[in-house]
C-alpha cells in the first residue's frame, strides 16, 4: 500500500494545519465556545474562502473532487485543534446527502453556497427513542396540497442552531423501525411550526432540539423519491463516520503530545516523571492504541467512498469501534499521567477528553458498532 | 518588471532536529520538510508587488535535490507564476548557491531578486548579500518595507539601532525580514493551479557552474545541555566563579 500524499495533499494538509494553529489556539477556542454560535464565523468563512469546505465536492460545484482520504487530512487537523465549527455535519454529512439525493435544480441552487461556506446546513435524523437507528423514525411527513406537513421532535442536532437548512428525516409511509417509508426535507428553521431549543453539548459542540408541529414544507424541498431515503441516510453517515475516525486520531495525537511533554517536563520525587518505567509503559501503550486507531481511520477512509456493501458497512463499524475504544483510554490515560491538572477546565487536555467521549456517543456507541459488525460478519 | 524569488527547502520549525550518531550531520531521514519561512515572506512580497501592478512576473527557483519540487509548487500555489529547480543532490553552501543563483539571473533578466534572509537550517545570512556582489546588484538587507519607486526601489532595514531606509537602483536584491509581510495560506483553488504552472529543472552543468567546496564538515554535535543554576553566597564568590570557571573576565 501507497501512503505517500500527492503534492496537492500535502499542500491542503499544510494549509488547514498552518490555519487551525495560527487560529485556533485555546484561548481563541474558550473565546468561540462561549459565543451565542459556538463556533467562529469568521474561521467557517475563512475555511469556505480558501475552499476548504469545497474539498468533497465536484468541479462543478467549485470543489475539489476530493475522496476520503482528502477528507481525513483535512478532519485530521480540524480535530488536533479541536475545532467547534460544523464542517463533519455540514459539508460531510448534509452536502453528501445533498449530492447523493438532490435533483439538478436542487444542487445547483444550493450545492455551490454550502461548497463556499455561505450556507451551513445541519442534518436532523435522530430522535429521542431512536438510539442510533437510522431507520427509528417516528416524526411524520403528511402529503398535503402542494408538499407536506411535517410533525415530531429530532434530537440533538449539531449546528442546528445556526444552520441556514437542516435536512429532516421523516416518515411518510410505513411504521415503527421499516427502513422504507423514510424521506427526507430541505426544512427552513425560521418556518412556521419549527422550534429549536438550543444547548451547549459536554465538549461544548452548540446542538438543538427541534420541535415540528405541522410544518409545511412544498414538494421540491423533498429530497430524492419519498420513502427511499434511508440508504443514502447510511451511505453518508458512513462518510462522516470516517471523517469522523480522522478527527478523533487528531485530537488523539495532541492528546499524546501533550502528555509525553509533560512526563518529560514534570518533576517529583527528583526527577521528571517520564523517567519512571511504569509511566513509560503507560504512554507506549497510550502510542500502540493511537497507531492502531491512525490505521483504522485509514482504512475508513478508503473504505467511505466505495460503493454501499455490507464489506464497506462493516469496515466502518469496525473502525468507529476501534478509534473511539482508542480515543477513551487514551484520554483516561493521559488525564491520569497528567494529575490532577488534567481534568481541569484552564487545560486543553480536559476539553480532549471530552470531546473523545461525545464522539464515541455520536453515530453509534459501542455497543451499536459491535453488533453492527457481528451482524454483517454472519451475513459474508 | 520581472521578480525572481530563490527560495530553499528546509527542516520544519516545529520539528525537534537530532544530531546523527556519527556526528557527521543533522539526521533528516523522515523529517518532515518545508519552505523556509524566510524564503515564504519572500514569495508573498513577491506576489504583492504582481497583484499592485508594478511586477509583471514572478518567477521562482530553487537549488536542492529533486524533492525540492514539492517546496516550488508550494510557491507557485502561493502565486508565483513560473518556477526552476536547480537540482543538485549535494548539500550546497552559500558561496555555491550564490553563484549558481547568479546563472539564474544571468539567464532570467530579473530587474528585482527578493530573498529570506537566512534558512533556518543553516542561518548563514550570507547568499542574498553574496549574490549581490557577484551580479554587481544593489543591496537592501533584512527587509521590514519594500517601496518600488519608479526605478529605484526604497527598503527600510531593520538593523541594530534601528530602522534604516536605503533607495537602491534597479536591478537590486532584497533580503526578507520576519516583519516584512505575513504569507498568505494556499487556497484549493490556487493549489489546484499550481499543478499546471510550468516549473523547469536546469542543472550545475547546464549553468556552467562548478560547486566544488572549499569547505569540509569536520563535526556536527548539538549544544551542550543546560546544567542547573548556582547560588553564590557572596560578590567575591561571584567574581571568583566568572574569573575562574566561566573565564569571562580576567
Amino acid at each position: 500500500m501507497d501512503f505517500k500524499l500527492t503534492e496537492e495533499q500535502q499542500m491542503l494538509q499544510d494549509t488547514v494545519a498552518r490555519l487551525v494553529r495560527e487560529g485556533y489556539g485555546f484561548e481563541q477556542r474558550e473565546s468561540f465556545r462561549a459565543s451565542e454560535a459556538g463556533f467562529s464565523h469568521a474561521f467557517w468563512a475563512q475555511l469556505g474562502e480558501l475552499g476548504l469546505t469545497a474539498v468533497p465536492f465536484g468541479e462543478a460545484f467549485g470543489g475539489f473532487g476530493g475522496g476520503g482520504v482528502d477528507t481525513m487530512l483535512v478532519m485530521n487537523e480540524l480535530g488536533r485543534g479541536l475545532c467547534l465549527e460544523p464542517y463533519l455535519h455540514s459539508v460531510i454529512f448534509a452536502g453528501g446527502l445533498l449530492e447523493q439525493l438532490g435533483s439538478d435544480q436542487q444542487k445547483d441552487q444550493l450545492l455551490t453556497q454550502v461548497a463556499s461556506a455561505q450556507l451551513q446546513l445541519a442534518v436532523a435524523f435522530e430522535e429521542p427513542q431512536s438510539h442510533y437507528h437510522l431507520n427509528d423514525v417516528q416524526t411524520r411527513a403528511q402529503a398535503v396540497d402542494g408538499g407536506w406537513t411535517l410533525s415530531g421532535h429530532k434530537a440533538v442536532v449539531i449546528g442546528g442552531q445556526t444552520a441556514g437548512l437542516i435536512l429532516v428525516s421523516a416518515r411518510s409511509a410505513g411504521g415503527g423501525r421499516d427502513e422504507d417509508g423514510i424521506s427526507l426535507f430541505l426544512v427552513d428553521p425560521q418556518a412556521a411550526g419549527v422550534t429549536r431549543r438550543v444547548y451547549p453539548t459536554i465538549d461544548g459542540v452548540k446542538a438543538c432540539e427541534l420541535l415540528l408541529d405541522g410544518v409545511f414544507v412544498a414538494n421540491d424541498k423533498l429530497l430524492g423519491q419519498a420513502g427511499k431515503a434511508f440508504g443514502a441516510l447510511r451511505y453518508q453517515q458512513g462518510r462522516a463516520i470516517a471523517a469522523q475516525c480522522a478527527q478523533a486520531v487528531g485530537s488523539m495525537e495532541e492528546a499524546c503530545t501533550l502528555t509525553l511533554d509533560y512526563l518529560k517536563t514534570r518533576k517529583q520525587f527528583g526527577q521528571p516523571i517520564g523517567s519512571f518505567q511504569v509511566l513509560q509503559h503507560r504512554m507506549v501503550d497510550m502510542r500502540s492504541e493511537l497507531d492502531q486507531a491512525t490505521s483504522m481511520a485509514m482504512l475508513a477512509a478508503c473504505a467511505a467512498d466505495q460503493a454501499d456493501s455490507d464489506e464497506r458497512s462493516r469496515t466502518l463499524a469496525a473502525a468507529k469501534y476501534v478509534v473511539t475504544r482508542a480515543g477513551r483510554f487514551i484520554c483516561e490515560q493521559a488525564i491520569q499521567l497528567h494529575g490532577g491538572i488534567g481534568l481541569t477546565q484552564e487545560y486543553v487536555l480536559s476539553h480532549h477528553a471530552k470531546h473523545l467521549v461525545m464522539i464515541s456517543h455520536q453515530f453509534g456507541d459501542d455497543d451499536h458498532h459491535l453488533q453492527a459488525y457481528a451482524r454483517l460478519l454472519q451475513v459474508a | 518588471m520581472k521578480v525572481l524569488v530563490a527560495v530553499k527547502r528546509v527542516v520544519d520549525f516545529n520539528v525537534k532536529v537530532r544530531v546523527k550518531a556519527d556526528n557527521s550531520g543533522v539526521d533528516l531521514s523522515n523529517v518532515k520538510m518545508a519552505l523556509n519561512p524566510f524564503c515564504e515572506i519572500a514569495v508573498e512580497e513577491a506576489v504583492r508587488l504582481k497583484e499592485q501592478g508594478v511586477a509583471s512576473e514572478v518567477v521562482v527557483v530553487c537549488v536542492g535535490a529533486g524533492a525540492a519540487q514539492e517546496q516550488l509548487r508550494t510557491a507557485l500555489a502561493l502565486g508565483a507564476d513560473r518556477a526552476v529547480l536547480v537540482e543538485s543532490a549535494d548539500e550546497l553552501g552559500s558561496l555555491a548557491v550564490a553563484k549558481l543563483l547568479k546563472a539564474v539571473v544571468d539567464k532570467e533578466q530579473p530587474q528585482l531578486v527578493i530573498l529570506g534572509k537566512q534558512a533556518i537550517d543553516s542561518d548563514n545570512n550570507q547568499t542574498g548579500q553574496m549574490l549581490a556582489a557577484l551580479s554587481g546588484f544593489a543591496q537592501g538587507t533584512f527587509a521590514s518595507k519594500v517601496e518600488v519607486a519608479g526605478d529605484k526601489i526604497n527598503v527600510t532595514r531593520e538593523i541594530d539601532g534601528g530602522l534604516q531606509t536605503v533607495a537602491l537602483n534597479l536591478p537590486a536584491v532584497v533580503t526578507t525580514d520576519l516583519r516584512l509581510n505575513e504569507p498568505r495560506y494556499a487556497s484549493l483553488p490556487n493549489i489546484m493551479k499550481a499543478k499546471k504552472k510550468p516549473l523547469e529543472t536546469l542543472t550545475p552543468q547546464a549553468l556552467g557552474v562548478s560547486t566544488a567546496s572549499t569547505v569540509t564538515t569536520l563535526k556536527v554535535e548539538a549544544p551542550a545541555t543546560r546544567s542547573a543554576g548556582i547560588k553564590v553566597k557572596s560578590v567575591a564568590e561571584l567574581v571568583e566563579k566568572l574569573k575562574n570557571e566561566a573565564k569571562v573576565i580576567q
